[in-house]
């Protein structure tokens, strides 16, 4: 379906998920890779404009609204489904590359939305497809955490589509336009928790440490990457300069590391890390100059291509070890070497280490904070910034690679060369981002007058990493990761959903399970055995008067047929006999 | 006022008729086969010019051929379609290369007469059809009983004789009175030409014993509750084949018979008759959705189901509104494909399993597929579910039921509801019991794909787009309820009780 000179990258996604179920053999891995090539194709020749203009019961739908912000999400999103493609290239589960598809599909969806209706499809698309990434893994636990991870974006979902409604009745448009901070509505508010669920905005950010770590390898590479930067795009789309946004960032920056900082499940310490850097484009969306918002599309795009690229290689390690729980790690720099430089990329990255694309991009937001004198705002952000290194950068590493010999007769899996090629894509891309900033400044929507390689900026960070080095160097011991979860506002859902449970499902259970009884016994018998009636009426009743009809007739006529025998005595006889009767009923009426 | 340049109607009668002669060249069984799926194919192809040059908003009757037959006795040969029977006539033509396929391997002794008997029968129904002559329709009426006599008696189960006659013998009761009916209407109205009989306006008297002769004959051909004990009979005894034509197209010719008959040519008594008729209706939906729930015979479920889904037909025929006749207009061609469907599916299992009980079948879902999946796609589409065909026709009925009065819709209900219960129940058994009987048999072959996919197709089809069938039939049902209110005006009721008038008009022939 192309659409005016516009082929939407999520129809040749979705036409993939179609297609899965159907192909043969050993070969059709490769057309995995059809459609982000065919995406990247697009992004980079795309022109501005709307597209797939739909007339829908009085309004319209558009599919395809391509600017410069829709873009640079796409650019990402694009790059990112091709690197994930290639490390899930060896997996040989349909179902799994089908679910990968769709919600990538749905991610472009609301990236190219023009209106609300539109978005929340593709939104409801993501949340559904994105569930079934964590459900693959097959594991008792994610299993649940699926469960808990599908029904939060539900609630968001819910939000979403109350809030829109509300602003379609209150409008009358579903034209997904910004926001004027100044005068947020009501149904503005419903909408905006909706993108905060997906946004992980604490404290409604607990489905994203909770599922991510229990989704299937290549499935959490996808997932870090797509939903919550889908959420920071409408944020950014929708409520730039709502101040609120940019305290909750900074809550979810410092939030975040603390977090990662105790957590031991390495994947789960990256999913804090989401949360936490999320909190920085949250922030500087919040703030809302131009500065601030480049920032955070910047950061964004940086993000996506290092946080896929750090659950590549946890990915990596799961695959290979088999477990991803740092206590039960160490001394793997001896057995993967290449994974540990790879890993190390993406940690730099990640810690805003110069030359890396973390550094042009997270300085930035840091900047516009301090330059639109929110100071405590900026100082937030640079504490998570320390944090961030302490917990990627240096525990991370140190535990899994580094801190005790590795464990004799530990045996790895052998890892597929799918897994080393994609990520050295992404390390590939985040120094050539960190070293040539242009490459990521020119994509953004506005003019970038911001230097990263100053002599402050450079100071800056050095002192910063230095300094965290050494810290981490004194507290070693004592930082050891312990087995366990520690307590988040996960445990809070889960007994408020727990108490739902038995304070009105069970006891309505109950009742229920009575009232089942009763049409049981009742109901469902009395149907049956008024079936059975009918049927032995059909059987006796009607039919017998139907067939005796005819066997009747047939036997009258047999009689009269043995009657004619050819003997005239037996005509006389029987004449006279009938002459009698005819006579005797005369003789009685008369 | 010929549409195209060859008369198309005579030749869909004709051309299988002579090719049913062109069998008598033929040797093998195979080759018997084949060439009978060709003819039907091009029986199928001589209809294309009904599609192209049907129009779609017109009442009047198209494609018209009329000719002098007996013309001392104002017999015709006339013949001719609208938005009522065309559908019945692509249903009966389409219906049969599903007969020929699923009989491939189901039938095995005397192969030749036996398609000579189907392709009779196509011809004779196409004829049913397409008369607009009271005599030639009756002509084509009593032709089609010959060859389905031969379909159960012949190549039927054990109990086939019992089953063969009580079918010849129910209908030959009820045809009689169509006979009588037929020469009434020639004495009183002066011709045997449809068209021209409702121009005239007849006594209520008349019309009063008229319609109760039809309906009588069409109701024993529906079958209505309490005339429909042959059905099941008939049902369980006959060839695959035979159940399709008769739950296909034979049913059909029963409320074909109300629509063409007792509601144009007796309108004020069939206005008179119509809460009796949809009392009988309603009987009938409950009542043979019950017994189909007490069975355990699959094809006897089926065959009670038909009961009930013809009880939606009559029913939409004689609320008399518009709702009312479209949705029973649908409804005959939706049971027609679904019902269809699944005889072809329970001659399937028959030829693997050679039982027809329910217990002999169980938990086929694992090992047969595609055979439940095409299983659960008709079962639903039978009890109406939203998206199939069937959804559609009952919905209009029950739409034309509330119109008329909440009562009769509320009455109708529970009707639904059982069907659910009987497919529901017959299907979750076939699909996920216990196996107690399988043994190694295959998944559907290649042909059965073939004549299950095809009426798949017209489920969904006419399910998620009806627009196209509703234009075929919404202006020939239009002029035909505006006719039906118009005429009855006409008329009054003589002595103000019909009954008593009734019952005197039998008191005057007594004497």
């Amino acid at each position: 379906m192309e659409i005016n000179g516009f082929l939407h990258p999520a129809v040749a996604f979705i036409a993939l998920a179609m297609a899965l179920p159907f192909f043969r053999g050993e070969h059709w891995k490769w057309l995995l890779l059809v459609p982000p090539v065919i995406a990247i194709v697009v992004v980079f020749t795309a022109t501005m404009g709307e597209f797939g203009v739909i007339p829908y019961l009085g309004n319209t739908l558009i599919l395809g609204r391509v600017d410069k912000l829709s873009l640079v999400f796409a650019n990402v999103f694009a790059i990112q489904s091709l690197i994930g493609m290639i490390y899930a290239l060896h997996m040989k589960d349909r179902a799994h590359h089908a679910s990968a598809a769709l919600y990538v599909a749905g991610s472009f969806g609301c990236v190219f939305a023009g209106d609300y209706l539109t978005l929340f499809i593709f939104w409801e698309l993501m949340a559904v497809a994105s569930t079934f990434l964590v459900w693959l893994h097959r594991t008792k636990t994610s299993s649940a955490a699926g469960y808990r991870y599908f029904l939060f974006h539900m609630l968001g979902g819910l939000f979403l589509l109350g809030g829109l409604l509300l602003r379609y009745h209150e409008i009358g448009t579903f034209a997904f336009l910004p926001v004027d901070p100044s005068s947020v509505q009501y149904y503005d508010w419903l909408i905006l928790i909706g993108f905060c669920v997906n946004a992980a905005v604490v404290p409604l950010h607990a489905w994203l440490p909770d599922a991510y770590p229990e989704a299937t390898i290549p499935g959490a590479v996808f997932m870090c990457a797509f939903t919550t930067k889908t959420a920071v795009y409408v944020l950014a789309r929708g409520f730039s300069g709502v101040y609120i946004l940019a305290v909750a960032g900074t809550f979810m920056a410092v939030y975040g590391v603390l977090y990662a900082s105790m957590e031991n499940n390495a994947r789960r310490i990256l999913s804090y890390h989401i949360v936490s850097q999320v909190g920085y484009m949250v922030a500087g969306i919040g703030i809302g100059t131009a500065l601030c918002l480049n920032g955070a599309i910047a950061h964004a795009y940086a993000h996506i291509l290092y946080k896929g690229f750090l659950f590549m290689s946890v990915g990596t390690i799961l695959y290979a070890v088999g477990t991803a729980d740092l206590d039960k790690l160490g001394g793997l720099v001896g057995k993967l070497p290449w994974l540990v430089i790879l890993y190390m990329v993406g940690a730099v990255s990640i810690s805003g280490m110069p030359f890396f694309n973390g550094f042009i991009s997270k300085t930035m937001t840091i900047t516009g904070a301090a330059e639109s004198h929110n100071t405590l705002i900026a100082v937030g952000l640079e504490i998570a910034a320390v944090g961030t290194f302490l917990s990627v950068g240096i525990k991370l590493p140190y535990f899994a690679f580094f801190n005790k010999p590795a464990k004799t007769g530990l045996k790895l899996n052998p890892i597929p060369k799918n897994m080393y090629v994609a990520m050295a894509i992404s390390a590939i891309l985040c120094f050539a981002q960190g070293v040539y900033p242009q490459m990521l400044y020119s994509l953004l929507p506005f003019p970038v007058e911001y230097t990263p390689y100053t002599p402050w900026h450079l100071l800056q960070s050095a002192m910063l990493l230095a300094f965290t080095g050494a810290g981490f160097w004194i507290m070693r011991k004592i930082i050891v990761p312990h087995h366990g979860r520690n307590l988040d506002f996960d445990k809070l859902y889960r007994l408020i959903g727990n108490a739902g449970i038995s304070l009105v499902c069970r006891p309505i259970a109950w009742a229920d399970s009575v009232w089942t009884t009763v049409y049981r016994v009742v109901g469902l018998k009395g149907l049956m055995d008024f079936a059975a009636g009918s049927s032995w009426f059909d059987r006796k009743g009607i039919d017998t008067v139907v067939d005796g009809t005819a066997y009747t007739v047939r036997d009258i006529g047999r009689t009269g047929a043995k009657m004619q025998t050819g003997r005239l005595q037996d005509y006389l006889g029987l004449t006279v006999f009938i002459a009698l009767c005819i006579f005797g009923l005369v003789w009685y009426l008369g | 006022m010929q549409e195209v340049a060859y008369p198309v109607l005579t030749t869909l009668v004709l051309f299988p008729l002579l090719a049913a002669f062109g069998l008598f060249f033929f040797r093998g069984d195979s080759a018997v086969r084949i060439y009978t799926l060709i003819v039907s194919v091009i029986e199928l192809m001589l209809a294309l010019p009904l599609f192209t040059h049907f129009k779609l908003d017109s009442a009047e009757f198209q494609f018209v051929e009329r000719m002098d037959w007996v013309k001392h006795w104002g017999i015709e040969y006339y013949l001719g379609t609208d938005g009522i029977s065309f559908l019945m006539i692509i249903l009966t033509i389409a219906v049969l290369p599903l007969c020929v396929l699923c009989s491939w391997s189901y039938i095995k002794t005397r192969v030749k007469e036996f398609h000579f008997c189907l392709l009779f029968m196509t011809a004779a129904c196409v004829g049913v059809f397409t008369a607009l002559d009271l005599v030639l329709f009756y002509v084509f009426w009593e032709a089609m009983l010959v060859p389905m006599y031969l379909l159960i008696a012949v190549w039927g189960g054990p109990e086939k004789r019992y089953a063969s006659l009580k079918f010849f013998l129910y209908t030959l009761a009820g045809s009689a009175l169509l006979l009588v009916a037929i020469v009434a209407f020639r004495v009183v109205g002066g011709t045997f030409a449809i068209p021209e009989l409702m121009e005239k306006t007849f006594t209520f008297g008349f019309q009063f014993w008229a319609f109760l002769a039809l309906a009588l004959a069409f109701a024993i051909k529906v079958p209505m509750f309490p005339f429909h004990t042959w059905l099941p009979a008939a049902h369980v005894q006959a060839p695959t084949a035979g159940s399709v034509i008769l739950a296909s197209v034979l049913l059909k010719m029963g409320t074909y018979g109300f629509l063409r008959f007792n509601l144009p040519l007796t309108p004020a008594a069939t206005e008179y008759f119509a809460p009796f008729m949809i009392a009988l209706s309603i009987a009938s939906i409950i009542y043979g959705g019950a017994v189909a729930l007490g069975q355990n015979d699959i094809k006897k479920i089926i065959a009670y189901s038909s009961v009930s889904h013809m009880g939606f037909v009559t029913l939409g025929i004689f609320l008399l509104n518009f709702r009312g006749l479209e949705g029973a207009l649908f409804q005959m061609l939706n049971h027609g494909i679904v019902t269809g469907g699944l005889f072809m599916m329970i001659g399937a299992i028959y030829e693997r399993s050679h039982s027809r009980d329910i217990f002999d079948n169980l938990g086929l879902g694992k090992y047969m597929p595609a055979y439940m999946g095409f299983w659960g796609l008709f079962a639903l589409s039978s009890f109406g579910f939203p998206g199939t065909n069937s959804f559609v026709g009952e919905m209009l009925v029950f739409v034309g039921a509330f119109e008329y009065s909440p009562w009769v819709g509320a009455a109708i209900v529970p009707g639904a509801m059982i069907a659910a219960a009987y497919m529901l129940r017959v299907s979750l058994k076939l699909a996920w019991g216990r196996p107690t009987s399988w043994n190694g048999w295959k998944d559907l072959n290649l042909r059965e794909w073939t004549f299950l996919a095809i009426p798949a197709v017209f489920v969904f089809y006419i399910g998620l787009a009806p627009g196209l069938t509703f234009r075929v039939m919404d202006a020939s049902l239009e002029k035909l309820q505006n006719h039906v209110h118009t005429k009855a005006q006409l008329v009054s009721i003589e002595d103000g009780n019909p009954m008593e008038m009734a019952w005197d008009s039998i008191k005057n022939i007594v004497k």
